[in-house]
């Protein structure tokens, strides 16, 4: 079998899998919790993207996140936009803003880009958390950016009404749906050009360079490209939970992110998909020990990263090996 | 004229503390080419372990500085030995380096919460009092913590100048194989360049803490500043860090009180932008070669 048709049959028989899922396990908790697993695995799939195969230590997919999911918030708030139109439009935003932190950082060299995507989350954060002066008052005293209760009200997709008691499963299949867009879209740049561009550019860099294939320009495109949709995945976030505030800058969440790419294996297809719901999964089942998630999570990030730096796909990848050699 | 010398006692507190920060992250970046993102755990580290040497050990506040130190440089070599090491030997050792530090600080971290709690506790080693000059009274605390981050400075410049460690430190950073060929223990000056770094990171901790208070996430910012700090001079720029870190305290406490203390960190990183747009490698910075 092809790799390109492995992956076809094993993205079938996952979405296959998803789609009856609410119907085995119908209790809203689950159907919830594998929403904002969709939610983050969409986020750590574009992510893939720039940190495995472009090879940029960018930390800015979170506030790419809150940009669109902000930019979403807001025009329905403010211009009173249909949620339809404005989660895209929230994508396009993101991915405008995605270009100008790429501009701004991707002549530099590895580490100051992580440190100025880093400092740039930062900086927006603090300036939404410490405005308090009122931009409205329709519904109370409401900063800008809404402070630090954030933004609410903005809006919906509609299923509330649709179905009152089983929107929760309509919201499910959207995301699903958003997962597989985005899943589809990834494996397309990883394949297409962009991916063979960081291929060669890493296989061979002077002969790259000398045939024409400009790292900055790569860069900024693979940039730009995985902004959109993380900015979709942040738009249906703050429609999902009917708000969007700054817990989504926490350190918390971005290490709950980085190590599902570090345990899936960066770079690869599956292994961002794969270390998302690993993760969602072990969060689940250690709920009790919730004081010990951050321990946790950075004794796993560690070991992953010392022990097994390519992660579990690279593990996957190492049997394979060991049985097509055998044979022969 | 007073609020010119408000402004200088507060940005050169600043600095001085961003200083002693900054040195650890750019001695370590130098030689190992290693961003330690845990430095601001470490920072944290430091600044509990003054506070429960002298409170609930009864230890006299100078040792119980040095114990804090002395803590933060072994927990600095547990880093080498347990994550440095067993990534040197492997490939793309920057970013693995970077994300497993991150890793570590969330654990510092969040062992200092669990054993702390989170409210924010008042850092024990502290003066009162304070000096009068023109009419700004200026804290002594302040002047105090100026006269440790002179001392460290000065430390650590004699270290590196004159000392056979110093020299060996300095060579590594240059260049790690010739170094190497030299018959230099590169290993052993990874190991004593985080210790050092640690130990420094621990001196600025207490001194951070002992002007706000101690909470589990206050290395953060601190941390990040020093970054910001780190890639204004160049990374790995020990003398120009320092420059760069008092500049910026200063700065920070023009923007302070010129536009409000929301706007100073986004002022600071619109600059650092501007400045990394007109010379990538920072102002003191010396431009790599790219190694193809």
């Amino acid at each position: 079998m092809t790799p390109i048709r492995r992956d076809i049959l094993i993205g079938l028989i996952c979405i296959a899998v998803a789609l009856v899922v609410p119907f085995v396990f119908g209790g809203r908790y689950v159907v919830t919790q594998a929403t904002v697993f969709f939610v983050w695995a969409i986020v750590v799939v574009q992510w893939n993207l720039v940190l495995g195969v472009g090879g940029i230590f960018s930390l800015a997919q979170m506030a790419l996140f809150a940009i669109g999911g902000y930019a979403t918030a807001m025009l329905g708030f403010y211009l009173k936009v249909p949620m339809l139109v404005a989660i895209p439009l929230g994508g396009l935003i993101a991915v405008v803003a995605g270009m100008i932190i790429g501009l701004a950082c991707l002549r530099l060299r590895g580490p100051y880009v992580a440190l100025l995507t880093l400092a740039i989350a930062q900086v927006m954060y603090v300036l939404i958390v410490n405005d308090t002066g009122c931009f409205t008052n329709v519904s109370g005293c409401m900063p800008l950016f809404g402070g630090v209760r954030g933004i609410g009200q903005f809006g919906d997709l509609g299923f509330r009404s649709l179905f009152p008691s089983k929107w929760y499963i309509a919201h499910y299949y959207v995301a699903l749906g958003l997962l597989a867009l985005a899943f589809v879209f990834s494996v397309a740049v990883i394949r297409g050009p962009l991916g063979l561009a960081f291929k060669a550019l890493r296989d061979s860099p002077g002969y790259a360079l000398s045939r024409g294939i400009s790292r900055f320009k790569y860069q900024l495109w693979i940039f730009a490209v995985s902004a959109f949709f993380t900015g979709i995945a942040g738009g249906f976030y703050a429609v999902h939970f009917r708000v969007i505030g700054p817990t989504v800058f926490s350190f918390s969440l971005l290490l709950f992110l980085i190590a599902m790419i570090v345990v899936g294996g960066m770079g690869s297809i599956w292994g961002p998909l794969l270390g998302a719901a690993l993760l969602m999964l072990a969060d689940e089942g250690m709920k009790e020990f919730s004081d010990y998630r951050n321990i946790g999570l950075g004794l796993l990030i560690t070991l992953f990263v010392i022990a097994w730096p390519r992660g579990l796909a690279g593990w996957f990848d190492r049997l394979r090996a060991l049985r097509t050699r055998t044979p022969s | 004229m007073d609020v010119v010398i408000q402004i200088i006692a507060s940005g050169l507190t600043l600095g001085a503390m961003y200083a002693v920060a900054t040195v650890g992250l750019s001695l370590v970046y130098g030689s190992l080419n290693m961003l330690n993102m845990a430095h601001g755990a470490l920072l944290t580290l430091g600044g509990y372990m003054c506070y429960a040497a002298i409170t609930h050990l009864g230890f006299h506040p100078i040792f119980g500085l040095v114990a804090a130190a002395l803590v933060c440089a072994l927990a600095g070599l547990a880093i080498y030995v347990f994550a440095t090491l067993p990534l040197l030997r492997a490939e793309n050792f920057e970013t693995n380096i970077f994300i497993a530090t991150i890793g570590i600080g969330a654990v510092i971290e969040s062992l200092m919460l669990k054993s702390f709690g989170p409210y924010p506790i008042p850092q024990p080693l502290a003066v009162s009092g304070s000096v009068v000059i023109g009419n700004v009274h200026i804290p002594l605390q302040n002047i105090m913590i100026l006269l440790t981050a002179l001392v460290a400075m000065a430390a650590v410049a004699l270290l590196l100048q004159k000392t056979r460690a110093g020299r060996a430190i300095r060579a590594t950073s240059m260049s790690r194989d010739a170094a190497q060929l030299m018959g230099v223990r590169v290993g052993q000056i990874y190991a004593q360049v985080l210790a050092l770094s640690g130990g420094l990171a621990a001196i600025s901790g207490v001194m951070i803490s002992s002007i706000a208070t101690l909470t589990p996430v206050m290395g953060g910012d601190p941390m990040l500043k020093a970054f910001i700090i780190c890639i204004v001079a160049g990374l790995g720029n020990v003398y120009g860090a320092v420059l760069a870190a008092i500049v910026l305290g200063l700065l920070e406490a023009a923007t302070q009180y010129v536009l409000g203390v929301r706007w100073s960190f986004a002022t600071l990183l619109l600059l650092v932008i501007l400045v990394l747009i007109w010379r990538p490698y920072g102002l003191f910075g010396r431009q790599q070669v790219v190694r193809l």
